[in-house]
C-alpha cells in the first residue's frame, strides 16, 4: 500500500462531519482533504490523484450521486464511499450500482470505517497498476506494423503457422519471422505470456 | 255628368274651320310644297340628263359628218383611180415620151384635155381645182385647170414634196396656209408601161366641206377643219359663220365643238383635226323645250294630288259628321250631357275633344272606385291586423282540410313557430299531439254539425305541443267561418299552463305555512296569535300561551316596536332542549307581525362540534408536519451525533497510539461536548413541538418566536438552497399568545414558502421574515417569498378548507393558520408582490399596553 501519496477525500457539507473525519482518519496516519461541497472537489481534483473519496449523499447543490455519476461520465475511476444520514435502501442501490464500492451508514462504527477506506485505497491502487499495465502493453502494439498486427491477432487465436501462412499466402518461414518479431516487440516469453497481454489490453473488446 | 268641355285656346281658329275647307287648304298647301319641291330637284337632274344626252348626239353627229367627209374624201380618191386606168389616159400616153432633160413648163389645159374621158363622167362627184400629170421623176408634165384657183406654187415648184407624195394615195395637207386633199395615183400607156403619175388636188375649203356633207346640215351644224397645234380653224363649211384662221376659242363662244382626228390619211405630217361644230343657239332651244315640257307635267301632278287629297277628305269627314251625330247621341243619352256634341268647327278636333273627355271620365270613375275599395279594404285589413296582433290569445285560421292559413302574432309566442312555418301546415299535426290530435277533429266535427251554441259550451282544454317539444295544456274555442266558395275556421286558443299553475300554487301555498317544520306564526298588534303551525307548539309552551291568546307583555311590547319601525327583529330563544331563533316581521298595512321560527339546535352543535374539530385538526396537522420534519431531525441529530462518535472513536485511536499530545484530545473533547449539546437541542425542539399541549398564553416577544422557529426549517432551507433573511425590529415586541400555535402557524407560512421556492431557480430563491410594530398597538409579522406568487384564483380561495395547489398537501394549513389567528384577535392576510412572489402579513394584537399598565 502506497500511502504516502494516496490521500482520503472527504466531501461533505456539515463542517462537524468534514473535521470529525479527518480527525479520526489522521489517525491511522492516512492522508485526508476535506471538501464543504461536490463542486469544490471537482475543481481541485485531477484525476491522477491516487486515493478514495468519502461522499455524503446528501448536500445542498450537487449531490453524492450526482458527484458520482459526473465521475462515470468522466471516465474517471476513484473507489467511491457513500455516507449517508439514513440509509434509504432505493439511494443505497443507485449509489452502488454507480459504482460505490462501500455504503456506510451514520453514525458509523470507526473500525467498519476504516476497514473500508483501507479496500478502497487497496483498490485503487489495483486500478492504478491495471491501467499502467495497460498502457504499456498498448504502447507495445503500437510498434506493430499492420502485417505483425494481423500474424499476432491469428497465433493469440490458436492458429497454427501454417494455417496463417495458407490464410495470408505467405511462406511458414515469413510467417514465423513476423511471430518472432512479434514476441520481441511486446516482450513476450512465451505464447500465454503474449495471449495474457492481448487479454489485458481488452484488444478484442476495444474492436 | 256633364263632360268638362275645356279646350286649349291656341288650337281654337283651327278648329273653327271645317273639315272639307281645311282639307282644300291643306291640299292646296302641300301641293305647292311639292312643286316647290319638285322645281327645286327636277331641273337640275332634267339637265344633267340632257347633258348626256346632248354630248351622246354630239358625238354621234360628229361622227356622222366625219364619215361623210371621209366617203367625199374616198369619191376622189375613187375618182383618181377611174382616170388613172382610163382607156384614154393610157391611150393618150402611148406616144408621148418625156424626156428627162426637158426644160419645157408643163401643158396647161383650160378645157377637158385629150388624156381625161368627158367631164360628165366625173365632175359630178368631185370638184378638184387641178388634175396633174406627173413623170416618174415627180415633174409636172401637164396641168389641167379647173376653175379659176392657180396652182399653189408649192405643188409647182417643189418636186420634192410631190415625189414625196406621189405614192400616198390621198393625202391631207397644207399648202400655203390652206388645207388640200391630194391624191395620186399611178399613170401606165397603153402598153403597161409606168409613165408616172395622175394627181388630183382639192381645196378644202367651204365649197369642199359643203359639198362633203352633200347639203345635209340640219340645225345649222357646220363642220371645219382645225389645226390643232395652234387650235384654229383652217377651213369651214360656212364661210360667214366661221371664217378661216378663227380661233378655237373664239368659235367656242357660238359653237358647240367636236374635234376628231384623221387618223386614216397617212403620211400627213400636219397635226389636223375634223371639227363638228353644233350652234350654241340650236342647243339652248331644246333645252328650253324640255324644260317647258317637264314644267307642264309637273303642274298636272299637283293638281292631280290636290284633287285626290281634297276628295279623300272631303269623304273623310262626311263619315266623321255621322259619327259625331253618333257619339253625340250617346254623350246625351248615356252620359247625360246636356251640350251636343257636334259644334261648328273641326269635327276631327272635336271628336278628339271628346275621346279625351270621354276617357278621363272614365279614368275618374274607375279611381274613385279603387280608392274606395281600398279604403274599405285597408280599413277593415287594419282592424283584422290589430285583432290579430293584440289579441292576448292565438288565434289560428285554418280551411276545410285543416291547413293553417292564418297564424297571428300570440300564436307564434305560445307554439314557437314562426308565421312562415306554420303556414302551409295541417294545424292538428303542429299543435296537438296523440289523443288530443284525435279529440281536435272531433271537435270539429261537433261543430260543424251543431251550428247554434252558447260561446261557453265551444270552450275546450286540450294539451298542446310547443315547437321545442313542450306539452302545455290549452283553452280551444273553434269559430267556423262560411265564407262564399269555402269554409274555413278560426280557432282560439289560450295557453292555461300559468292558470293552472297558480291554481295549483294557491292550492300548496295554504298548505305552505301548516307542512312547515319550522314555527311560523301570525300575531296581531296587540298581540294575539291568529295563527300558528303545528311545529309552533313547543315555542307556544316557552311562552306559556295557546293559539288565539295574546304574547307575554315582553313579547307583545316587541310586536307593537315592530310594527311601529316597520324593521325586522330578530332574536333566539332557548326552550327546553331546543334553540330557535325568531324573526319578526311586521305587516304594516294590515296590522300583523308575522314570526318565523328555526330550530337551530343542531347548527349549534354542529358549530360546537366544527369547532373541536378544529382543535383536533390543528394537532393533526402540527403532528403530520413534526412527521415530515421528523425525518429531517433525524438527519440533523445524525451529523452531531456521528462527529461525537468520529471524535471520540479518533480520541481513543490517539490515546492508544499515544503519539499525539494532549492538546488534540482536548480539543477533540470541546468538540464532542459541543456535538452532543446540539443533539440534546434538537431533541428539545422536537419535543416542544410533539405532544398535545391545551392553550396556554402567554406573553413573548414575537422576535424570539420568529427566531425558534426558523431554527427549525433551518435544515428544510438549506435543502431548498435558501438563506432565511431575518429583518427584526430593533426593540422586543411583546404578544400575548400560545406560542406553540403561533410557531405553528409560523413553520406553516414557511414549508409553505419554502415549497414554492422550489419551483424556481435556485440563485432567484429568496425568503424575508420581518417584524415590526404597527401604531403601537399592533405587532406585524411577514413572510416575504421571491416564488412565482398565487394565480389571482386561487386568491379568493386561500384559506378555504381542502383548498390546495399542491399535490402533497391537504390543504388545512392556511386554515388552521387562520383559525389560530383569528382565535389571537389577530388577521392573515396573503397578497401578490409587486416583484413577484407573495407576502403573507399576520396582525396580532400588540401587549405593549397591557405592559405599560
Amino acid at each position: 500500500m502506497n500511502s504516502t501519496n494516496a490521500t482520503v477525500f472527504v466531501v461533505d457539507d456539515d463542517s462537524a462531519m468534514r473535521n470529525s473525519l479527518k480527525w479520526l482518519i489522521e489517525t491511522v496516519g492516512m492522508k485526508v482533504e476535506t471538501f464543504a461541497s461536490a463542486e469544490e472537489f471537482i475543481k481541485s481534483y485531477y484525476p491522477g490523484r491516487a486515493g478514495c473519496l468519502l461522499l455524503d449523499v446528501r448536500m445542498p447543490g450537487m449531490s453524492g450521486l450526482e458527484l458520482q455519476e459526473y465521475f462515470v461520465r468522466q471516465n474517471i475511476l476513484i473507489p467511491v464511499i457513500i455516507i449517508t444520514g439514513h440509509g434509504d435502501v432505493p439511494m443505497s442501490v443507485r449509489a452502488m450500482k454507480a459504482g460505490a464500492v462501500d455504503f456506510i451508514e451514520k453514525p458509523f462504527n470507526d473500525e467498519l470505517l476504516l476497514e473500508s477506506i483501507r479496500n478502497a485505497m487497496t483498490l485503487d491502487q489495483d486500478q492504478r497498476s491495471l491501467q499502467a499495465e495497460r498502457a504499456e502493453i498498448a504502447a507495445r502494439l503500437a510498434q506493430l506494423t499492420p502485417r505483425e498486427h494481423e500474424v499476432m491477432e491469428m497465433v493469440t487465436n490458436g492458429k497454427a503457422n501454417k494455417e496463417i501462412a495458407s490464410a495470408l499466402g505467405v511462406s511458414a518461414k515469413t510467417v514465423e519471422a513476423h511471430r518472432a518479431r512479434v514476441m520481441e516487440k511486446m516482450e513476450a516469453t512465451s505464447l500465454a505470456g503474449l495471449v495474457k497481454m492481448v487479454i489485458a489490453a481488452n484488444l478484442y473488446g476495444d474492436h | 255628368m256633364p263632360l268638362p268641355l275645356k279646350r286649349p285656346q291656341k288650337l281654337s281658329l283651327l278648329r273653327r274651320i271645317p273639315m272639307p275647307l281645311m282639307s282644300v287648304m291643306i291640299g292646296l298647301f302641300c301641293g305647292l310644297v311639292v312643286w316647290a319641291l319638285l322645281d327645286q330637284v327636277q331641273p337640275q337632274a332634267l339637265r344633267s340628263i340632257f347633258n348626256e344626252e346632248l354630248e351622246t348626239r354630239l358625238d354621234q353627229q360628229a361622227r356622222e359628218t366625219l364619215i361623210r367627209f371621209d366617203n367625199y374624201v374616198l369619191a376622189h380618191t375613187s375618182t383618181a383611180r377611174l382616170l388613172a386606168n382610163h382607156r384614154q389616159l393610157a391611150n393618150y400616153l402611148e406616144p408621148v415620151y418625156w424626156f428627162k432633160g426637158d426644160t419645157d413648163g408643163p401643158k396647161q389645159y383650160r378645157s377637158t384635155p385629150p388624156w381625161l374621158p368627158g367631164s360628165t363622167l366625173w365632175q359630178s362627184l368631185v370638184r378638184p381645182s387641178h388634175i396633174l400629170l406627173l413623170d416618174n421623176e415627180g415633174r409636172i408634165r401637164e396641168i389641167y385647170q379647173l376653175g379659176e384657183r392657180p396652182l399653189p406654187d408649192e405643188l409647182a415648184g417643189a418636186t420634192e414634196l410631190l415625189l414625196s407624195e406621189q405614192r400616198v394615195q390621198a393625202n391631207l395637207t397644207t399648202l400655203g396656209d390652206r388645207p388640200y386633199l391630194l391624191i395620186s395615183e399611178t399613170a401606165e400607156d397603153a402598153t403597161g408601161t409606168e409613165m408616172g403619175f395622175l394627181m388630183l388636188v382639192a381645196p378644202i375649203d367651204a365649197q369642199f366641206l359643203a359639198a362633203s356633207q352633200q347639203g345635209v346640215s340640219p340645225n345649222g351644224v357646220l363642220v371645219g377643219i382645225l389645226e390643232a397645234d395652234e387650235q384654229r380653224f383652217l377651213a369651214s363649211s360656212d364661210q360667214f359663220r366661221l371664217p378661216a384662221q378663227r380661233l378655237l376659242s373664239a368659235a367656242e363662244s357660238d359653237f358647240l365643238v367636236t374635234a376628231q382626228s384623221f387618223s386614216e390619211y397617212e403620211g400627213s405630217t400636219l397635226n389636223l383635226q375634223f371639227a363638228t361644230l353644233v350652234p350654241r343657239s340650236v342647243v339652248e332651244a331644246m333645252r328650253d323645250r324640255v324644260a317647258g315640257l317637264e314644267r307642264r307635267q309637273r303642274l298636272v301632278a299637283a293638281f292631280t294630288f290636290v284633287s285626290v287629297f281634297t276628295l279623300i277628305f272631303f269623304l273623310l269627314s262626311e263619315r266623321l259628321n255621322k259619327i259625331l251625330q253618333r257619339v253625340s247621341r250617346f254623350s246625351q243619352r248615356a252620359l247625360g250631357s246636356k251640350q251636343p256634341v257636334i259644334e261648328r268647327g273641326n269635327q276631327l278636333f272635336v271628336l278628339e275633344d271628346w275621346i279625351h273627355q270621354f276617357i278621363q271620365l272614365v279614368r275618374d270613375t274607375r279611381e274613385e272606385m279603387r280608392q274606395q275599395h281600398e279604403t274599405e279594404m285597408h280599413e277593415s285589413e287594419m282592424l283584422k291586423q290589430a285583432i290579430m296582433e293584440t289579441a292576448l290569445d292565438s288565434i289560428i285560421t285554418i280551411d276545410r282540410r285543416g291547413v293553417i292559413i292564418e297564424y297571428n302574432p300570440t300564436a307564434e309566442q305560445t307554439f314557437g313557430h314562426s308565421r312562415e312555418e306554420a303556414l302551409g301546415r295541417v294545424f292538428a299535426e303542429l299543435i296537438f299531439n296523440g289523443e288530443s290530435r284525435l279529440r281536435f277533429s272531433l271537435l270539429l266535427a261537433d261543430v260543424l254539425s251543431s251550428r247554434d251554441r252558447h260561446p261557453d259550451e265551444m270552450r275546450h282544454e286540450l294539451t298542446a305541443v310547443k315547437r321545442d317539444g313542450a306539452v302545455f295544456p290549452v283553452e280551444l274555442a273553434i269559430k267556423p267561418i262560411r265564407l262564399k266558395n269555402r269554409l274555413a275556421f278560426t280557432i282560439y286558443m289560450h295557453d292555461i299552463s300559468n292558470r293552472r299553475r297558480i291554481e295549483l300554487e294557491i292550492r300548496s301555498l295554504a298548505k305552505f305555512a301548516s307542512e312547515s317544520p319550522s314555527p311560523i306564526l301570525r300575531v296581531n298588534r296587540r298581540g294575539v296569535i291568529l295563527y300558528a303551525n303545528g311545529a309552533s307548539d313547543q315555542l307556544l309552551s316557552y311562552w306559556g300561551c295557546e293559539r288565539a291568546q295574546t304574547l307575554p307583555l315582553y313579547w307583545r311590547n316587541r310586536v307593537t316596536d315592530i310594527l311601529g319601525s316597520g324593521e325586522d327583529w330578530q332574536t333566539q330563544v332557548i326552550c327546553a332542549t331546543q334553540v330557535y331563533s325568531l324573526l319578526l316581521t311586521p305587516v304594516v298595512d294590515l296590522g300583523y307581525v308575522n314570526i318565523y321560527g328555526r330550530d337551530i339546535t343542531a347548527e349549534r352543535e354542529a358549530e360546537r362540534q366544527a369547532r373541536e374539530h378544529q382543535q383536533e385538526l390543528i394537532h393533526v396537522s402540527r403532528l403530520s408536519t413534526m412527521g415530515e420534519m421528523a425525518t429531517g431531525l433525524a438527519h440533523e441529530l445524525n451529523q452531531p451525533l456521528s462527529a461525537i462518535a468520529n471524535y471520540a472513536n479518533g480520541s481513543v485511536r490517539r490515546l492508544q497510539a499515544s503519539d499525539r499530545g494532549a492538546e488534540d484530545i482536548l480539543y477533540a473533547l470541546g468538540q464532542i461536548t459541543a456535538q452532543a449539546d446540539r443533539a440534546g437541542e434538537i431533541i428539545k425542539r422536537l419535543r416542544a413541538l410533539v405532544g398535545k399541549q391545551t392553550p396556554v398564553r402567554r406573553v413573548a416577544d414575537i422576535n424570539e418566536v420568529v427566531r425558534e422557529v426558523c431554527s427549525f426549517v433551518e435544515f428544510a432551507a438549506r435543502k431548498a438552497g435558501v438563506v432565511i433573511e431575518q429583518e427584526f425590529s430593533l426593540g422586543t415586541l411583546p404578544v400575548r399568545i400560545d406560542v406553540v400555535q403561533i410557531e405553528q402557524v409560523l413553520l406553516n407560512l414557511i414549508r409553505n414558502a419554502l415549497d414554492a421556492l422550489l419551483e424556481i431557480p435556485e440563485d432567484e430563491r429568496s425568503l424575508v421574515i420581518q417584524t415590526s410594530c404597527r401604531e403601537g398597538k399592533w405587532v406585524l409579522i411577514r413572510v416575504l417569498d421571491s416564488g412565482a406568487g398565487i394565480r389571482d384564483a386561487d386568491m379568493g380561495r386561500l384559506f378555504e378548507p381542502f383548498y390546495t395547489t399542491k399535490e402533497s398537501g391537504m390543504g388545512m394549513g392556511l386554515v388552521i393558520s387562520r383559525t389560530i389567528i383569528e382565535d389571537h384577535n389577530g388577521t392573515i392576510t396573503a397578497e401578490q408582490r409587486a416583484e413577484g412572489g407573495t407576502c403573507f402579513s399576520i396582525l396580532l394584537p400588540s401587549n405593549n399596553r397591557n405592559s405599560d399598565e
